[in-house]
This record gives structure tokens, sequence and C-alpha cells, in this order.
């Protein structure tokens, strides 16, 4: 197992940096997620780390050895790409084989180690089969193979999933997280699908403009962003604005109390998860801000509302179809005060 | 255009291009002493003059040992420039292009003059193959070029990324992935380069030494003064020879093309 741990790593390819001075330690065994829109430097990222891109500036280190001058075929990496990039030429024994000749493993072992890996990812008695005889699913399962039975250091994946449909894509994402645990490999993974990254890792750096905006766990991004971008890349969200007074914003749920340093009088933005609103009946007694249903959006296991508060503030609220309130109905909604985050004074 | 129409069409066109060479071929066979159409008895008797003239022999000898050569030299640098016009040429991609052709573009015959002029400025002279050789290289890298570039048009990078990233150098890269999937673009290139260095005249023409000649060279020679049955035995022969080349690299290097 490999620790990888990232310094002020730059790639300038002359039109401003796409990848700009980022630091990233990445535990041993630790699956990490590399998460932005396109075009945010993810992908050069990853590409640096497995050498195919050289850095600019910066450091990469495996257990602490510098290799940004080391060639991509000496690094000991297993790379998934995208498309999956199986040698077209070659059955699955011989594309499986390839990185264990290129280590000159002895020809018994290859033989043991393409058995274990294929029963890994549930293939076995597919070895003869080309890649075009497989399935989209079964050939992103033989990539993986592929990079895993060098047992390389770290296991690096570009979007290995955006070619699978919507169902498969769910199966895989489970599929992957288990093999990796059981594994225990260093994983860096590149997506721009934020479900993806929130299931599947240990830790998420969500990226924008070729820097970093916030590392955490799926958890922290999700609940405490770093700003307004993060919340509004990471799932819905709703922005509720309030001006602070004596440590309390007052916003249209009523006052809310913060904790951190604002200034009084300041305009706060505090984000709030759909799904942390509760939706009550105006007759049930609870305590609550008054609100009209402007629409709803019926989806099986939830339902999306669109309300209007008093003073026309818009919130989208998502909550089990246990009551349903109907289009131009007068509702309760309220959230608990520590399911409001603060993501700073409004500009 | 309705289907038996257009199979009618398809023969006419087909007779129209074959018929010379049919034509040539049936006139071989010719039992009399002169080259005429239909042939006046049927015999072996030109075949038997023909491989015995040792003048005929030692010209094919030639031709097949240059076009070999050609073939070697052309395969190799087409190969070479192809792979720099797809992956790595960028912005010179279009001028590259041009360059590879350009020998198509220009008249033989200019090509011929300005190698010959070169070839005694740099004093090479015309003693050797080597002048008539790099004429050939000239004439048939175009079709090497072309021929290994739309291979490698299907070439996804991404293949030898994935095999760099298993441990694989530069050379076990171009040798265990990529030419194994550019080579039904390789033979093919080598077969046209094999084929029309057989073939050419003009450029050879100009650059043979003093009693060195190829194949089309000694047949033009031969029927300026003779008027007999044994040059369609050779044209025959050069044609057989020809589609021999095709149909052995076929079966034993395999011009089967990948599906993905």
């Amino acid at each position: 197992m490999t620790e990888v741990s990232i310094e002020k790593l730059t790639k300038d390819y002359g039109q401003g940096p796409a990848v700009n001075s980022i630091s990233i330690k990445i535990a041993e065994g630790e699956f990490i997620s590399l998460l932005g829109p396109s075009g945010c430097g993810k992908t050069t990222t990853l590409k640096m780390i497995a050498g195919f891109e050289d850095a600019t500036e910066g450091a990469i280190r495996f257990d602490g050895r510098d290799v940004v001058h080391m060639p991509v075929e000496k690094r000991d990496i297993g790379m998934v790409f995208q498309n999956y990039a199986l040698f077209p030429h070659m059955t699955v024994e011989k594309n499986l084989a390839f990185g264990l000749e290129m280590r000159k493993t002895p020809k018994d072992e290859i033989r043991t180690r393409i058995a274990k890996v294929l029963d890994m990812v549930q293939l076995t008695g597919y070895s003869e089969r080309y890649p075009r005889q497989l399935s989209g699913g079964q050939q992103q399962r033989v990539a993986l193979a592929r990079a895993l039975v060098i047992e390389p250091k770290i296991l690096l994946l570009d979007e290995p999933l955006a070619n699978l449909d919507a169902k498969l894509r769910e199966e895989m994402r489970v599929f992957i997280r288990d093999l990796q645990r059981r594994v225990g490999i260093t994983t860096v993974y590149v997506t721009h699908d934020q479900a993806e990254a929130m299931t599947m890792s240990d830790r998420v750096v969500v990226m924008f403009g070729g820097r970093i905006a916030q590392i955490g766990t799926p958890s922290d991004i999700y609940e405490r962003p770093a700003n307004l971008e993060v919340a509004e890349f990471v799932g819905q969200v709703n922005i509720i604005r309030g001006k602070v007074g004596n440590r309390v914003v007052s916003t249209a749920f009523g006052d809310v109390p913060v904790s951190g340093d604002f200034a009084d009088g300041a305009e706060l933005m505090l984000a709030l998860r759909p799904e942390a609103v509760e939706l009550l009946p105006v007759n049930s007694g609870a305590t609550g801000a008054s609100a009209k249903v402007l629409s709803s959006y019926y989806s099986g296991s939830l339902v999306d509302y669109r309300l209007e508060l008093a003073g026309g503030t818009v919130v989208n609220v998502q909550t089990f179809p246990r009551t349903r309130f109907a289009d131009g109905d007068e509702v309760l909604v309220h959230a608990p005060a520590d399911r409001f985050w603060p993501l700073g004074s409004a500009a | 255009m309705s289907k038996p129409f257009f199979t009618v069409y398809c023969l006419i066109i087909y007779a129209f291009l074959l018929a010379p060479i049919a034509v040539v071929v049936i006139a071989s066979f010719n039992a009399g002493a002169f080259l005429t159409f239909p042939p006046q008895g049927l015999s072996f008797r030109w075949y038997v003059v023909f491989f015995n003239n040792e003048v005929f022999m030692r010209a094919i000898r030639t031709s097949l040992w240059i076009a070999a050569l050609t073939m070697v030299i052309s395969g190799i640098i087409g190969t070479m420039a192809a792979m720099f016009y797809v992956t790595h040429a960028g912005k010179l991609k279009e001028t590259v292009r041009v360059a590879m052709l350009a020998p198509l573009l220009l008249p033989e015959v200019l090509t011929a003059i300005s190698l010959l002029f070169f070839v005694y400025s740099v004093g090479l002279g015309t003693q050797n193959l080597v002048g008539m050789i790099v004429g050939h290289v000239l004439i048939t890298l175009p079709f090497v070029f072309i021929n290994v570039s739309a291979s490698m048009e299907s070439y996804d990078p991404a293949w030898s990324l994935a095999a760099q990233s298993l441990g694989a150098g530069r050379f076990t890269r171009f040798r265990r992935i990529m030419l194994p999937l550019i080579k039904p673009g390789v033979i093919g290139g080598c077969l046209f380069a094999f084929i029309i260095s057989f073939d050419i005249f003009t450029i050879s023409f100009m650059l043979k030494g003093v009693g060195m000649s190829t194949l089309p060279i000694q047949l033009f020679d031969y029927l300026r003064t003779n008027f007999t049955p044994e040059a369609a035995a050779v044209s025959t022969c050069s044609i057989v020879l020809t589609m021999a080349v095709v149909v052995i690299s076929e079966k034993v290097l395999g011009l089967r093309i990948h599906r993905f």
C-alpha cells in the first residue's frame, strides 16, 4: 500500500494554469475522488499522477519518493480509462497477462494471478473472449482486472462509468468500491458525477478552475460546504439570506443561531438542503413559518415541492410522500437550526 | 438505378478494364511467330523461349530485387511518416500530408530528371542501384503513407497509454500493440510499393546504369525490334508474379482487419 502526497502541483499549458498549486495528501488504502465540472483540472491532475502529463511545478510523492520525473511505465500504476482501452487484438487473458509479462513474471504465476483476478471481477470463464465479444459492463470489469492484476502502487480511474447506462452504473459503483476495500489499494477516482463521488469515496476533492475548493468526507462536502459554489455543485440547495444580529440570523424561517464570527448587520447566506425541511399541515399546531405550495413533483419514493414563503422566498423541499399536499395548499415549514450552514457574507 | 442494370453496368466496366489483360494472356499462348490476336493455334513455345532468354531472366531478377528493397525501405519510412502525421503533426498536419503526396502530383518524368541531376551532383552516379532505389522509394512512399495513415485513424491513442501504464516501453508498445493493429494498412501499403516499383518505367529508365535493365525497360527494348508473342509471355508472367505476391502475403501475413 502506498501513501500519495501531492504538493503545490501546477500545470500550465501557456494560457494560465489548468491546475493551480494544489496539495492533497492521500493515505494508504484511501479512496479519493476528484470531483468538478469539465475543465476544472481534475483529469489533468490524474494524468500528472499517472505521468501522462508533465507537472509544470510541484511534487508528486509515492511513499515519500518524488515521481515527477519518472516515466509512466516505471511508476507502477494501474489505470482504468474512460473507454476502457482494452487491446482489441488480444483475448481477455492476453490483456490481463500484458502487464505481468512486462514485469517478467513467470508463466505459471501469470496463470494463477489471472485466474485469481478473473474470479475477483466475476469473469471466470471469459478468458478466451475478445473485448468486442463482451458487454460494456464486462469490458469495464476486464479493464479493472487488468489494472489490478499487476498489483500496482495506486489505482487511477478516469470517469470509468461514464459510458455505462444508469442501472449498470449504480451496480458498478458498489462493485468498484467493494473491490477497492478488499484489495486495500490507494485509489484516485476522477468524476464529474457528484453521486458517484459521494457514494464511493472516503474523501472528496472538489475542484473549480484548477483550484481545490474543498477536501472532505462526503458528509463534510454535503452538509458543511466550504462555499456557495461547492454547495450548489453537490446536490440541490436552497440559499437562505438573512441579516446577522446578536449571533442570530433572521430569515424567512425565523431566527437561526449561527456559530462563527459574523459582524452584526452583515447579510449572510445560509445553505439549507431540501430534505432538511419538514412540511406540516397548517392545523397541526406545530411551530413553523407558513408557506404556499407552488408545484410538486412525485417520483415514487420522494416528492419534490416548490414552496413560497412569506416575503417571496422560494424554497425547494424534498419529503417522503407520507402526507401529500396539493398545489396551492397552505403549509407550515420547519427546519432544525443545525441544518442551516453559513456560507459567508452575501456579495 | 435498378439492380440488374447496375450489375450489367459493373460487368461492362470490369470487361473494359480487364479485356487488355485477357488479350495479352491469350496472345502469349500463340503458336505463330508474330504477336497477333486471336492467336494462331495454342502453344507454350514462347514461354520456353522466354525462360531460356538470359537477358529477360536477369531483368526480372533485377526488378524483383529492386521491388523488394523498395518495399522494405518505403514501408519503414512511410509507416513512420504516417505515425508522425496522425499523432504528432499538430498544426503541420496538412503540410506534412501534401509533402508526402507530392511525388504523386508531380509528373514522374520531372522527378526522374531532377533525380538524375541530383545523383550526379552528389557524386553517386548511376553505376549502382542506390539512385534508382531512391527514385522508387520516392514514388511508392505516398501509397504506404496513405494506407498506414488510414488504418492509424481507427487506432485509439488510449491503447498506447494503457500499455504504457502497464509498464511497456516505447518499442514494446509499438511492436505488441500498435503494429498488430495497423498491420492491414502496413501490409497493404507494402504490397502497393512492391507492385508499383515492379512496374515503374520512367524513373528506372533515367536512373539505370549502362547495361543494367529492369523488366519494363527490357520489355520496351525488346518490342522496339521484335514483335513475337514472347513479349506477351513476359507480360503474363509478370502479371502472375504480381498476383502471387498479393495472394501469398494475404495468406501468410493476413490482411484480416480487426473489427472493434
